[in-house]
């Protein structure tokens, strides 16, 4: 027994025992009833607090749920784009008394033509060139030229329009409780959402198509009833805001907090003054990498709504002192201008809570009355400039879902109802089990003592793929299961070729000892060459696949470095250890 | 010592496989030219939604329902010709329905709508309206002026189509006036439909699938795009560790069994779907592992022997690893004993597929890989001697022709 016999030990040890550690939750989540293991905090209450947070998911054709494609029409918010900076020119042309040009966007194209007549065409034009950077000269004739998007700046719509969609289905799906939902960008114009456990498609539906509401609402920061309500339940707090309000006079506040966001939307429910609401914030703290709920006392009446906002975005801050601070600049137009005005004007010194959807996104305060049209959101305080600058392209995405709602569509539907599960759960399951005892008898029958060696690394194989599984939070589905028999397939295979070779090596005379050593040495690059090649493709199915055949890629890989593992190192290291200690003397078999 | 132990093959076991490498090689090409001509002409693949696009609906009925009632039911729903299959045990009375991807509003009935809804809302002023074919069932309407979303969808009703929402997509107040109309797709239909024929609570949608045309044609590029770049690399790899001549064999084995799978979804007309993509990628990956655990050894035996022949150096090879071939593959069927014995639909296609691929795979390790590899082997040496033999003869005429010239 040599000094690296006790490194390969202890190897095997610590993994067996972190795979055992990273399932312990996984083991939970599946003895809680499937009916409300996916509820928000059931989950968190049952697991242990020394193990893990996260567990082994079922894919949506194991438990029942969602999943839904939506196409974001992105050419069309390229288009009427190009209507609206049509809009925007002319009016500019107007300002600069450039008259006899008509300005016309074509909303079918895009294209937007300016027709006109000697120097007032020419005029046009410089002004155009001056001022519209995305915009370029796609034809010019004697007495029109025609306008369209430029390449890098269609992109960037593009772009824009899909986080607009994403952020406003994110913001509804964490209304309504739905835990451990996928949101992502699948493509360059779609999103993919996936509900687990939820089975109302018609109801998903109509909510996620809806277009956003964006509303600007005062803050009600004098009102005191928080503060009587007796027995808070536990999970919910009452803070306070604290900030500079008129003549320098220090404002504070009430509200309630809790980690929890549908409770704390039940528990407020009812509760806010006549003529009022309470609004409730997600609040992410970036650097603590956690997340909480807070409540507004809001007005009832939305003092404006989004409707009138024609565009918003980052600009930077570079006067003295500001070092290049980014903040949101957001435009209105003229009838937009006016209310905008009038809004700030009256509510001087008080908070504006910018909500989308029913949920508040941020709420800043006035600092003075607003006119021209034209707003700034400063963000932030003391926090660092990335961090600010994610904040502010975030309220910038949120206040042109208002602006330009990019219309989106269903591409594709799969669900799941939730009575097939179980079923599908049980009978796989049945399944599964049944297939792996016959193997493991098979193998303890044919090859005795080393197939029982062979049958604790598959065993070894099985609980390190599915912990890494578990870590990495993927989901169980069916191809997954194809993935692993192919996984299982291979490692069987990896016995299989030791032991025939062992008992090659037996044949041809030599010692147990010396048969074993130079039976794994041998069958070691047989082994590694086929895991390996199975990998190649693996990786290169996971790269370019989608859907289900990922999900078999990912299991695939996995268990090839756990089969690679379990065959080369697990079963040597058992196997060297009885030939040394002498055990083997009499009744080995191979 | 004393050794204990099942041998399944004797060792020195010699069986002569190279031998009947033509006829094998032969009939594996009828069958593979078979199978893909059933694919493509006849009877075809019966390709699920994934691909095909169209809507697919799992359905359970309380009581015994036969094929035939559901299947006209559902005609009535006006989608062409759907697709009715019996799903899992008989006593389940579960049936898979399924219409292709047909446009739900012709450009004849679209127009009509645009006609019908003209002239309903007069004051409202439409001045634009758009119907995409492809799409099949989106109306976008321009006004000059706001309408009521109900007055709309009364309009788009009266026309005969069936709306299932309608959008207002214009908030600001000075613009012109937009609207999207979605008509009612297959799915709600034929739920409604069957509802109504055989009772609100006797009929349950257990699962229902729609894919768009647009996801059906890229899942199916992102499918053959992920498998043709795989085998590349399996290609490069190969060519790297053992030698370019062993690659095409492992390539033109790999491809045998995976037409040979996808015969069992010509043979059975079961659904082809993205699910069974990944049993023919699982089957890829094992008939690469199991050639490549062959050749591995061809290539320890080609050290060992040298100057043995190609020919008997495979034949060496392939019967030393018989014993193996036949345990890893019983092996991995029996892990497949259960999904075979207790699947459904989806799970046992998916078990019964993975069998055939097996069998194949390890017939083509030894019938098909090899004969490949002997073949290259023979066609190399062939041009290696006609190479060599070239610029002797060359110059050859030329002496006398030039001693003519003297």
């Amino acid at each position: 027994m040599d000094r690296s016999w006790y490194w390969k030990a202890g190897l095997i040890v610590a993994v067996t025992v972190a795979a055992i550690y990273a399932l312990v939750p996984s083991w939970t989540y599946f003895r809680l009833p499937p009916d409300q293991r996916n509820e928000s905090g059931v989950f968190e209450k049952a697991r242990p607090k020394w193990a893990p947070a996260r567990h082994l998911n079922l894919g949506l054709d194991l438990q029942g749920g969602i999943h839904l494609v939506m196409g974001v029409e992105v050419d069309r918010a390229v288009r009427e784009k190009a209507v609206r900076r049509a809009e925007e020119l002319a009016a500019d042309l107007d300002r600069h008394s450039i008259k006899g040009v008509e300005v016309k966007g074509d909303p079918d194209t895009g294209i937007v033509t300016v027709t006109g007549q000697g120097d007032a065409l020419a005029q046009a034009k410089n002004r155009f060139s001056d001022d519209y950077p995305d915009m370029y000269i796609r034809r010019t004739g004697g007495t029109s030229f025609e306008l369209a998007m430029k390449d890098d700046a269609v992109k960037q719509l593009k772009e824009s329009a899909v986080d607009q969609a994403v952020k406003a289905i994110r913001n509804r799906v964490d209304k309504w409780g739905v835990s451990e939902p996928t949101i992502a960008k699948r493509g360059d114009s779609a999103i993919l959402v996936q509900l687990p456990g939820y089975s109302n498609p018609e109801k998903a539906k109509e909510l996620l198509g809806k277009t956003a509401q964006l509303e600007f609402k005062i803050v009600d920061d004098e009102d005191r009833s928080l503060t009587q309500l007796k027995d808070l339940p536990p999970g919910i707090t009452l803070d306070w805001d604290r900030y500079e309000g008129a003549g320098g006079a220090l404002v504070t506040s009430p509200y309630l907090r809790a980690k929890d966001g549908l409770e704390l939307r039940k528990f407020v429910q009812g509760k806010a003054p006549a003529g009022k609401e309470f609004g409730i914030q997600k609040v992410e703290e970036r650097i603590a990498r956690e997340s909480y709920y807070r409540t507004y006392l809001l007005d009832k009446k939305a003092g404006m709504t989004g409707e009138y906002i024609t565009d918003a975005r980052v600009a930077f801050d570079n006067s003295p002192g500001e070092g290049n601070r980014p903040y949101v600049q957001v435009s209105f137009n003229r009838t937009g201008a006016e209310l905008f005005e009038r809004l700030t004007t009256a509510n001087v010194k008080k908070r504006m809570a910018i909500v989308l959807d029913d949920s508040v996104d941020s709420a800043p305060i006035i600092q003075g009355p607003i006119p021209g049209g034209v707003c700034s959101i400063h963000l932030g305080g003391l926090k660092p400039i990335n961090e600010i600058l994610q904040e502010a392209k975030d309220l910038a995405l949120v206040l042109k879902s208002g602006a330009l709602p990019a219309p989106v569509r269903i591409l594709e539907e799969r669900s799941v109802g939730a009575s097939l599960g179980p079923e599908l759960i049980r009978r796989g399951s049945l399944a599964a089990v049944l297939g792996l005892l016959a193997v493991l008898l098979f193998m303890a029958l044919y090859y005795r003592f080393s197939g029982v060696v062979a049958d604790v690394a598959l065993i070894l194989n099985g609980i390190v793929v599915l912990a890494v599984m578990a870590l990495l939070d993927s989901t169980l589905t069916l191809p997954g299961i194809a993935g692993f028999v192919l996984t299982l397939g291979m490692a069987v295979d990896a016995n299989v070729l030791i032991n025939e070779r062992i008992r090659e090596e037996m044949k041809q005379g030599r010692s147990l000892a010396s048969a074993v050593q130079t039976g794994y040495d041998k069958v070691f690059w047989t082994i590694f060459d086929g895991h390996v090649t199975a990998l190649v493709a693996g990786f290169v199915i996971r790269a370019y696949g989608s859907g289900p055949v990922r999900g078999f890629a990912t299991t695939l890989i996995i268990g090839l470095l756990a089969s690679m593992f379990t065959s080369i190192v697990v079963t040597r290291a058992i196997v060297e250890w009885f030939v040394g200690h002498g055990k083997l003397h009499k009744a080995f078999s191979v | 010592m004393q050794m204990k132990y099942f041998e399944l093959i004797k060792a020195g076991t010699s069986h002569d496989f190279v031998k009947y490498r033509r006829v094998a090689v032969t009939i594996s090409l009828i069958v593979n030219a078979l199978i893909l001509l059933g694919a493509a002409v006849w009877p075809r693949l019966n390709y699920g939604v994934d691909f095909a696009g169209g809507t697919e609906l799992q359905v359970r009925f309380e009581k015994p329902v036969s094929a035939g009632d559901v299947r006209e039911v559902v005609s009535q729903a006006g989608f062409g010709e759907p697709t009715v299959q019996e799903y899992g045990n008989k006593t389940d009375n579960q049936f898979l329905i399924r219409v292709e991807r047909i446009a739900l509003l012709t450009p004849e009935a679209a127009a009509k709508v645009k006609q019908e809804v003209a002239q309903d809302l007069p004051q409202a002023q439409l001045t634009g309206f758009h119907f995409d074919p492809e799409v099949g069932d989106k109306l976008d309407f321009t006004f000059k002026k706001a309408v009521d979303p109900a007055a709309l969808q009364a309009a788009v009703e009266k026309a005969g189509v069936q709306a299932k929402e309608v959008r207002a997509l214009t908030s600001r107040e000075a613009q012109d006036q937009e609207y999207t109309v979605i008509a009612q797709g297959p799915g709600d239909k034929i739920g409604q439909l069957l509802r109504d024929k055989f009772g609100k609570d006797s009929v349950q949608v257990v699962r229902t699938e729609y894919v768009g045309p647009q996801v059906g044609k890229q899942l199916r590029n992102d499918g053959i795009l992920a498998v043709i770049y795989a085998i590349g690399m399996i290609l490069v790899y190969v060519g790297f560790r053992f030698d370019f001549r062993f690659s095409p064999g492992v390539v033109i084995a790999l491809i045998h069994d995976a037409i040979v799978t996808l015969g069992y979804f010509v043979v059975t007309r079961h659904e082809f779907n993205l699910t069974s993509v990944t049993v023919i990628l699982t089957i890829v990956g094992y008939s690469v592992n199991d050639t490549i655990v062959i050749y591995d050894r061809i290539r320890e035996n080609a050290k060992k022997f040298k100057g043995l022949p190609m020919r008997d150096l495979i034949n060496r090879s392939i019967n030393e690893m018989l014993g193996r071939t036949i345990l890893t593959s019983g092996a991995t069927a029996l892990s497949l004993v259960g999904l075979i014995v207790y699947g459904v639909g989806t799970i046992q296609d998916f078990a019964l597929a993975m069998l055939v691929g097996i069998i194949s795979g390890t017939y083509s390790t030894w019938y098909i890989a090899s004969p490949m590899t002997i073949w290259l082997e023979e066609h190399l040496a062939h041009r290696k001697a006609i190479e060599a033999a070239k610029p002797k003869a060359k110059p050859a005429p030329k002496p006398p022709q030039q001693a003519a010239a003297r």
